[in-house]
C-alpha cells in the first residue's frame, strides 16, 4: 500500500456543516481530504458523526453549509444519483442492496449510468471478481447471507469503476470471520487502485488494513494520522476510540 | 353464478383492474393512498369525450362506425390523446401538489389529505363544466351475440377485455423487463438507495404517474363506452380501486388486476343475489376481509 | 329588520356551533393522535340516525322510533358512533396509517349506502322527519326559542372544550401526544399505544356522533343527502384552518370556514340563475378543495394554528419544519 501524499485531493470537504435538522448540526465544519489511491478510515465514537459525514458526501443528508469536493469540481449541491456519475461510489451502511431484485438486476441498475456498449462487460468482469455472485445471477439478493450482500453492494458500487469508493461500516452484523474476508476483499480492491474511504467501528481491524486514519469527535475532526501509528498509539486509542490496552497501562 | 354475471363481472373487473395497477404503482412508489386516482378515471372520460367530439367536428367520416363496434376511429384516436393529456393532468397536480409537500419530508397522511383536496377539486371541477348530467361517446346501441354457454356479450365489450388484457400484460413486461421497470422496483423498494445508485427518482416517479394517469384514462374511456360518463364515476370507482389494490397486495400489477377482477365479480354477483343497491357495498366488504385476514394482500410482503 | 339578523345569527351559530363539535372530535382524533379520518360523513350520520330513531315518535311503516327523551337520543347516538369507530380502528390501527383512511372513507360509502337502501329503518332517500327538537314547548317565541337552542349548543361546546384540556393534560393525553410524536417511544409502549390510539380515535368518533344527533334535532330532519363527502371535506377544512391539535382552533375554524361556506352559498344563490346554481355549487367546492391544498402547502400549522397551549412540534412528523436545503431528500431518512 502507497500512500500517494504529494497528488491533489481527489475528494475533500471544507468547513462542512450538516445534519437532518436545521438547527442541530452533526457535521459541524469538518475539513477532510483523500488523496488518489488512498485508504482512509473514519473512526471515533458512537454519534460522533462520522456516517453522517459520509452521507452528506454522497448527498443523503442536508449540507446547511461549506463544500464538498470531487476531483476539484464542487459537488455540494449535487443531488446523489449526478454523483455515481461523477465517479463517488457509496456502499451504505444497511438496506444496501434491492432484496427484491435478483443479483443481476441489483448490477443492472448500476450499469445503467454507463454507456449501452460496456454494461455487460462491467457485469461480466465483477461476475469474474465475485465468482460467487456470477454463479447465479437470477438469485433473489434478499436470499443471500450477510457476508454476501456486502459483497453484492460492493460489487454493484464499482460497477461504474468509481474514483472513490465510500462504505459506511461494512462490517456490520457480520461475524468476526466473515468481516476479515470482507476487509480482504476491501483492501484488494484499494490495491487495484480504488481511492477507499471506509466507517468503521472495529479500529483494530480497520487500522490494520488502512493508509490513514481520521477520528472524528463530535461532528469535528479531532486527530488525524498514519494508521499504523495510531494503532500503536495508546492515549489517541484510548482517549478516542475506547480501546483498552491491558499491557503498559498508561499512569495517571 | 348465471354467465351474464359471469361476463358483467368480467368487464367490471378489468376496468377496476386497469384503474388499480395505477393506484398501487403510485402506492408502492410515492408511498401514500391517493384518493385523488379515481379523478383520473372521470378525468380521462372526459378529456376522451372532448378530444374525439372536435376529431369528430374535423373529419365526419371519423365518427362511422368501425365494423361491428358502436364508436369511429374517433374514439381510440382520442383515447390516446386524453391518455396524454390525463398523464399531463398527473404530472400537474404532482408538480403544485404532491412535489412539493415530497420535498418537505410531510407525512404520509399529509399527502393522503392532499390527495382528498385534490380529489374534490378535480371532482367539482368536472361538475361545474360538464354539468353533472351523464354523457356518452356514441347513442348507437349495440346487440349482444351469444358466445355459447348461455354468454352473450357485445362487441364492443369483448374489445374492451381484450384491450385490458393486452394492457395489462405490457405493464407487466414493462416491469420485469425493461430498465425503466427495473428502477420503478428498486424505488418502490427504497428510495434513498435507488438514488445512491444512479437512479433518478424524480424521473421514475415522473414516469410513474404518467403510466398510472394513462391506464386510469383508459379504464375511464372504457367505463364511458360500456356505462356513462359522469362526474361522480372516480368517486364510485375509488373504493373498489383500493379494495383491489390492496388485495392485490401493494405494488403487484398481476395482484391488482386479478382484484380487480375479483372485486368486479363479487359485484356482479352481489348484484345477482342481494339487489344492485347494494353493489358499493361489496368493495367495502372486501377491504374489511382482507384488512382482517391478510392485510399484506394476495400477493404482497408483510410488512 | 334587526329581529330578522338576530335570528339568523342565532340559526347560523347555532349550525357553525354543531360543526364545532365535529371539529373538537375531530381533533382528539387527528390533532391529538394523528389518526386520519375520511369517514367523517358517514360516522356523523350514524350519530344523527341512531338518535333520531331512538327519539322519533312511532312511525308506521318504519322501525322505531321509540319516543324516548332528546338527551336519550343524543347519548345513544355517541355510544352507537363511539362504537363503529371502535371498530374501524380497531381493524386498521395496527396497519399502515392510510389504511386507516382507505378503511374511513369505506365506512362512509357504506353507511351512505345503508341509510339509502334500509329503507325501513332509516327512511330511505325520504329520511327521517319529526325529530323531537329542544324546547320545542316555546317554538311559539322564535327568538326565545333560537336563543335557547344556541345556548344549549353553546354548553355542549363550553363543557366539551373544558373536558378535552382537561384530558390532553392528562397523563393519557400527554401519553398519546408522546406516541404521535415520537415513534421509538409509540414502539416502547407496543401494545399500550395501539389501545390509546384505538381510545382516542374511538371518542373522537363519539363525540363526531353526538355533534350528529344535535344537528339532526336542531334541523328537525335527515335525509342522506346531509352527508355527502362534502360535510367530510368540510369539517376538514374547518380543523386545518383552526389549526390541528388546538381545541380552540377547532371551535374558531368551523365558525369561520362555516361563515364563508354561507357566505359563498348565498353568493352563488344570488349571482347564478337557478338553472346554474348547481353548478355554481360545485364551483363553491373547487375553490374550498384549492384553498385546502394551499393551506397545506404554506401554512401547515393552519391559520389560526399559532395559538397553542403546549409548546410541541406539529402535526406527526415534523412536515412544519423549515423547508430543508434543495438536497436529494429520501422520502423516509433514516436518522442516526
Amino acid at each position: 500500500m502507497t500512500a500517494a501524499g504529494s497528488n491533489s485531493p481527489v475528494l475533500s470537504t471544507q468547513a462542512l456543516v450538516a445534519g437532518y435538522e436545521r438547527d442541530l448540526p452533526i457535521v459541524r465544519g469538518v475539513d477532510f481530504s483523500v488523496q488518489t489511491g488512498d485508504f482512509v478510515v473514519l473512526l471515533g465514537p458512537n454519534g460522533a458523526g462520522k456516517s453522517t459525514l459520509v452521507k452528506t458526501i454522497a448527498g443523503l443528508v442536508p449540507v446547511h453549509s461549506g463544500t464538498v469536493l470531487l476531483g476539484g469540481a464542487d459537488i455540494t449541491a449535487m443531488p446523489s444519483h449526478e454523483k455515481i456519475r461523477h465517479g463517488l461510489a457509496f456502499v451504505p451502511q444497511t438496506e444496501n442492496i434491492f432484496a427484491t431484485l435478483t443479483i443481476h438486476e441489483n448490477l443492472q441498475i448500476a450499469a445503467n449510468v454507463l454507456p449501452k456498449e460496456r454494461r455487460n462487460d462491467r457485469i461480466g468482469a465483477l461476475y469474474a471478481m465475485f465468482p460467487d455472485l456470477g454463479s447465479r445471477p437470477s438469485h433473489r439478493a434478499g436470499q443471500l447471507s450477510g457476508g454476501q450482500r456486502q459483497m453484492l453492494a460492493v460489487a454493484r458500487a464499482l460497477v461504474v469503476e468509481p474514483s472513490v469508493l465510500i462504505l459506511d461500516e461494512p462490517s456490520a452484523g457480520l461475524s468476526p470471520k466473515i468481516v476479515s474476508e470482507v476487509f480482504d476483499r476491501i483492501a484488494a480492491i484499494n490495491d487495484a487502485g480504488v481511492t477507499t474511504v471506509l466507517v468503521e467501528q472495529n479500529v483494530k481491524a480497520a487500522l490494520a488494513i488502512a493508509d490513514r486514519a481520521v477520528i472524528l469527535v463530535e461532528g469535528l475532526v479531532a486527530h488525524e494520522g498514519v494508521a499504523s501509528q495510531l494503532a500503536d498509539d495508546p492515549i489517541v486509542a484510548e482517549l478516542y476510540l475506547g480501546v483498552r490496552h491491558t499491557k503498559n497501562p498508561v499512569s495517571s | 353464478m348465471n354467465p351474464q354475471a359471469l361476463m358483467d363481472g368480467l368487464i367490471t373487473g378489468s376496468m377496476i383492474g386497469l384503474g388499480a395497477i395505477g393506484v398501487t404503482l403510485t402506492y408502492s412508489i410515492l408511498r401514500f393512498a391517493n384518493f385523488a386516482h379515481g379523478e383520473f378515471v372521470a378525468w380521462g372520460a372526459y378529456l376522451a369525450l372532448v378530444v374525439s367530439g372536435a376529431l369528430g367536428y374535423l373529419s365526419g367520416s371519423l365518427l362511422t362506425p368501425i365494423g361491428p363496434f358502436s364508436f369511429g376511429w374517433s374514439l381510440p384516436m382520442a383515447a390516446v390523446i386524453a391518455a396524454a393529456l390525463t398523464a399531463g393532468l398527473a404530472l400537474l397536480v404532482d408538480a403544485v401538489l404532491f412535489g412539493p409537500l415530497r420535498e418537505r419530508r410531510s407525512a404520509v397522511i399529509i399527502l393522503v389529505m392532499a390527495s382528498f383536496g385534490a380529489a374534490l377539486t378535480l371532482r367539482n371541477l368536472l361538475e361545474f363544466i360538464f354539468t353533472s348530467q351523464p354523457a356518452y361517446y356514441t347513442k348507437a346501441l349495440q346487440i349482444a351475440f351469444p358466445l355459447g354457454g348461455g354468454l352473450r356479450a357485445t362487441p364492443d365489450q369483448l374489445l374492451t377485455l381484450g384491450v385490458a388484457a393486452v394492457l395489462v400484460a405490457s405493464v407487466h413486461i414493462l416491469l420485469t423487463r425493461t430498465a425503466i421497470g427495473r428502477s420503478m422496483r428498486a424505488v418502490s423498494e427504497n428510495q434513498q438507495l435507488s438514488g445512491v445508485v444512479g437512479i433518478d427518482v424524480r424521473k421514475v416517479i415522473r414516469m410513474v404517474w404518467m403510466l398510472g394517469a394513462g391506464l386510469a384514462c383508459i379504464a375511464g374511456v372504457m367505463a364511458g363506452l360500456l356505462v356513462q360518463i359522469r362526474p361522480q364515476m372516480g368517486l364510485d370507482l375509488l373504493l373498489p380501486l383500493f379494495a383491489a389494490a390492496i388485495l392485490g397486495g401493494i405494488g403487484s400489477v398481476p395482484g391488482a388486476m386479478l382484484a380487480g377482477l375479483i372485486v368486479g365479480l363479487a359485484e356482479a354477483l352481489a348484484v345477482q343475489l342481494i339487489g344492485a343497491e347494494w353493489r358499493s357495498a361489496i368493495a367495502f366488504v372486501i377491504l374489511v376481509m382482507i384488512l382482517l385476514l391478510r392485510p399484506q394482500g394476495l400477493f404482497g410482503r408483510p410488512e | 329588520m334587526i329581529l330578522d339578523l338576530m335570528a339568523y345569527g342565532a340559526f347560523f351559530l347555532t349550525m357553525a356551533l354543531t360543526y364545532a363539535i365535529i371539529c373538537l372530535g375531530l381533533n382528539v382524533q387527528w390533532g391529538q393522535t394523528g389518526l386520519f379520518n375520511v369517514g367523517i360523513a358517514g360516522f356523523v350520520a350514524i350519530g344523527a340516525y341512531v338518535s333520531a330513531l331512538l327519539t322519533t315518535p312511532d312511525a308506521p311503516g318504519r322501525f322505531g322510533g321509540f319516543d324516548m327523551p332528546i338527551a336519550i337520543g343524543w347519548l345513544g347516538g355517541a355510544l352507537a358512533t363511539g362504537f363503529a369507530t371502535f371498530l374501524v380502528g380497531a381493524l386498521t390501527i395496527r396497519l399502515r396509517a392510510d389504511y386507516l383512511a382507505i378503511a374511513t372513507f369505506g365506512v362512509a360509502v357504506a353507511v351512505q349506502l345503508c341509510v339509502l337502501n334500509l329503507e325501513p329503518v332509516t327512511g330511505g332517500p325520504f329520511g327521517i322527519s319529526f325529530i323531537p327538537r329542544p324546547f320545542a314547548s316555546v317554538a311559539g317565541n322564535p327568538s326565545l326559542f333560537s336563543a335557547l337552542n344556541l345556548a344549549v349548543l353553546a354548553a355542549i361546546v363550553i363543557l366539551l372544550y373544558l373536558a378535552l384540556e382537561r384530558l390532553a393534560r392528562s397523563p393519557w393525553g400527554r401519553v398519546l401526544r408522546a406516541i404521535r410524536e415520537d415513534e421509538t417511544a409509540a414502539l416502547a409502549l407496543g401494545k399500550n399505544a395501539v389501545r390509546l390510539r384505538l381510545q382516542a380515535f374511538a371518542i373522537g368518533g363519539a363525540i363526531m356522533g353526538l355533534a350528529g344527533a344535535t344537528q339532526a334535532h336542531f334541523i328537525g330532519f335527515i335525509a342522506p343527502d346531509n352527508y355527502m363527502p362534502t360535510l367530510t371535506f368540510q369539517v376538514w377544512a374547518m380543523l386545518i384552518v383552526g389549526g390541528s391539535g388546538n381545541n380552540r382552533g377547532a371551535i374558531l375554524g368551523a365558525v369561520v370556514v362555516w361563515g364563508i361556506w354561507a357566505v359563498s352559498a348565498s353568493a352563488v344563490s344570488t349571482v347564478f340563475p337557478t338553472e346554474q346554481q348547481a353548478r355554481a355549487a360545485s364551483l363553491q367546492i373547487v375553490m374550498i378543495g384549492a384553498a385546502l391544498c394551499a393551506i397545506l402547502l404554506l401554512r401547515p400549522r393552519g391559520i389560526l394554528g399559532e395559538v397553542r397551549m403546549f409548546h410541541r412540534v406539529g402535526p406527526a412528523t415534523g412536515n412544519d419544519q423549515p423547508p430543508d436545503p434543495p438536497v436529494n431528500e429520501p422520502l423516509h431518512a433514516e436518522k442516526p
